[in-house]
């Protein structure tokens, strides 16, 4: 093929998920030529999540989302801990009103599949141009080594932009053969998250949880006899007409006691507390995908001469807060931004697109992820969070709430040796002030 | 976890592995739509061999679809059609011997729902 028959961009966007079509809007936008490349049949056809989207973040990139119509599942208006025990015990620690009933919602349940497919259009009404069905193999870089272009699957499928932006998803292979990170995934830092989306009557949903319409909503992260006493952490979702319901467990653990994702799961739905809620619910889907936990210190370079990346591949993921999604937008974002200022300056270095972090850095991203940089070792560590405790809290309620016609004295007494039988009290104490250090990233 | 040949499993109690239910995964699998690549597989097992000797096949096990199956010959079966790419068995296999890479662009996983 000669020169002039290249195919030429101003910026390449490698997948169009949630962090991709966000900076092909704000290239899109900016005037620049963007093209949009999805490796599936449509936007969002590989992607699996909880769920629930933040609209702080969508907000950011489109200030009149709810006027295009986005389409959300119920809004988030309950939401908190649920705490199961082996016994069938179920203890509820939940919150609404107040910031939740905001309008719009701070967070909405979602589907990817519908989710990623608007959002995308949203790309495209910009005038981003989406390439669907195509996988980018590798990079087209200039002698200096600066990329300037990417190689599809498809035949002659050779693009050229002087700014390609990879949003490419967890599995960060590109990432990798960029040399933005010297290593692939580690199971030690991965959770492999499984669900079903289970379709029941809208009225149901509404009976069962609790809720008086659609337009009142349930997110529960359910902890404590769920992954068996290793570490995992579940989820519920109450959508319009259907549930998403799964659980998340670190890679390793999975990998090392060899279970069944599928049997873990099913053994979940099972559970005394949470059967009643799933009866009767048709599958719809069963499915996963890796959530990258490893936090700061597994985050890759974020740019490189004519490249910058963004999102689950960057491992941008606040595992103990269930952020990921609004990570991986406000990057696509900033990505995006950068992406324009640097074709305003026509340099397209790594010097250049170091603005990239450094606006990621006055953000919270940057700081959060920092911040939390301990925290993904520390459920390694402090398994009994995901076990002794939910299941000593819902001893001590469930102790507390019941007239055993027992002197009170004596039930606390029970309460707390109810604790100090699982945990001896100073390694409780002992576990409070290292979840304090993993959290404010002592 | 530990690589190669130092890989080692834990056990769950005896109480606990009880509590989980058996489970027919084709029942899960009937779910998902697929573009299966008629032509080609994206994951291949590099060196039979190799799984011959792994003495846990963690892979049989952990796969979130039940891709790897072990035949009557004794060798590691790839039921690549059944894949949702989600990438746990090229980082998760103790030998790092399974040739992973996307499906070719349409093909693979379709999620309806996500």
């Amino acid at each position: 093929m000669s020169t002039n028959e290249k195919i030429r961009f101003d910026a390449i966007v490698v997948g169009a998920g949630l962090a991709g079509s966000a900076a092909a809007m704000v290239m899109a936008r900016a005037g620049l030529n963007v093209a949009l490349i999805e490796r599936g049949r449509k936007p969002g056809g590989k992607n699996y999540f909880g769920g629930a989207i933040y609209t702080h973040a969508i907000q950011e990139v489109l200030p009149d989302f709810m006027e295009r119509r986005p389409p959300f599942e119920r809004p988030v208006t309950e939401a908190g801990f649920w705490f199961l025990s082996s016994d069938g015990g179920l203890t509820k620690m939940m919150t609404s009103g107040g910031k939740l009933a905001n309008e719009p919602a701070d967070a909405y349940m979602a589907l990817r599949a519908t989710f990623d497919l608007w959002w995308a259009e949203q790309a495209q009404k910009e005038g981003a141009f989406l390439i669907p069905k195509t996988t980018v193999t590798d990079f087209i870089r200039a002698e200096d080594g600066r990329v300037i272009g990417v190689i599809t699957d498809r035949p002659d499928g050779e693009l050229y932009a002087p700014v390609v932006i990879i949003c490419e998803g967890v599995n960060n292979l590109l990432t990798q053969k960029l040399g933005l990170i010297s290593h692939d995934l580690v199971p030690a830092h991965q959770a492999l998250a499984f669900k079903q989306v289970l379709s029941l009557p809208m009225e149901t949903i509404n009976a069962r949880f609790g809720l008086p319409d659609a337009q009142h909503g349930v997110a529960a992260s359910v902890l404590g006899d769920i992954s068996l006493g290793l570490p995992g952490m579940g989820f519920i979702y109450t959508n319009k007409t259907t549930i998403s319901v799964g659980l998340g467990v670190m890679l390793e653990t999975l990998i090392e006691y060899r279970l069944k994702p599928y049997e873990v799961l099913q053994r979940y739905l099972q559970h005394p507390a949470i059967a009643p809620l799933v009866e009767g619910g048709q599958l719809l889907e069963y499915g996963g995908h890796l959530i990258p936990e490893g936090g700061w210190r597994e985050m890759p370079k974020l740019y490189t001469g004519g490249a910058m990346v963004a999102g689950d591949a960057a491992s941008m993921v606040n595992a103990l807060h269930w952020e990921g999604t609004n990570m991986a937008i406000i990057a696509g974002k900033v990505a995006g931004e950068t992406a324009v200022v640097a074709h305003q300056r026509g340099d397209f270095s790594e010097q250049t697109l170091a603005r990239y972090e450094e606006q990621l850095r006055e953000g919270f991203i940057l700081r959060d992820m920092k911040q939390y940089r301990n925290f993904s070792k520390f459920l390694d560590t402090h398994p009994q969070f995901m076990d002794v405790y939910p299941s000593f809290l819902n001893d001590a309620l469930g102790n507390f709430f019941s007239a055993y016609g027992k002197p009170k004295r004596q039930l606390f007494k029970e309460i707390y040796g109810s604790l100090t039988g699982r945990r001896p009290l100073f390694k409780a104490v002992g576990d409070i002030i290292s979840m304090g250090r993993a959290v404010l990233g002592w | 976890m530990k690589k190669g040949d130092a890989f080692e499993v834990k056990d769950l109690s005896e109480e606990v592995q009880a509590t989980l239910p058996e489970v027919y995964v084709d029942d899960l699998l009937v779910s998902i739509k697929y573009f299966v690549d008629e032509e080609e597989s994206h994951l291949r097992i590099k060196d039979q061999e190799v799984c011959g000797r792994c003495r846990h096949k963690p892979c049989l096990y952990f796969c979130l679809v039940n891709v790897y199956t072990l035949g009557s010959d004794g060798k590691i079966q790839v039921a690549y059609q059944a894949c949702v790419e989600c990438g746990s068995c090229r980082v998760g296999c103790p030998y790092e011997n399974i040739d992973w890479a996307l499906p070719r662009g349409g093909f693979g996983v379709a999620y309806k729902f996500g």
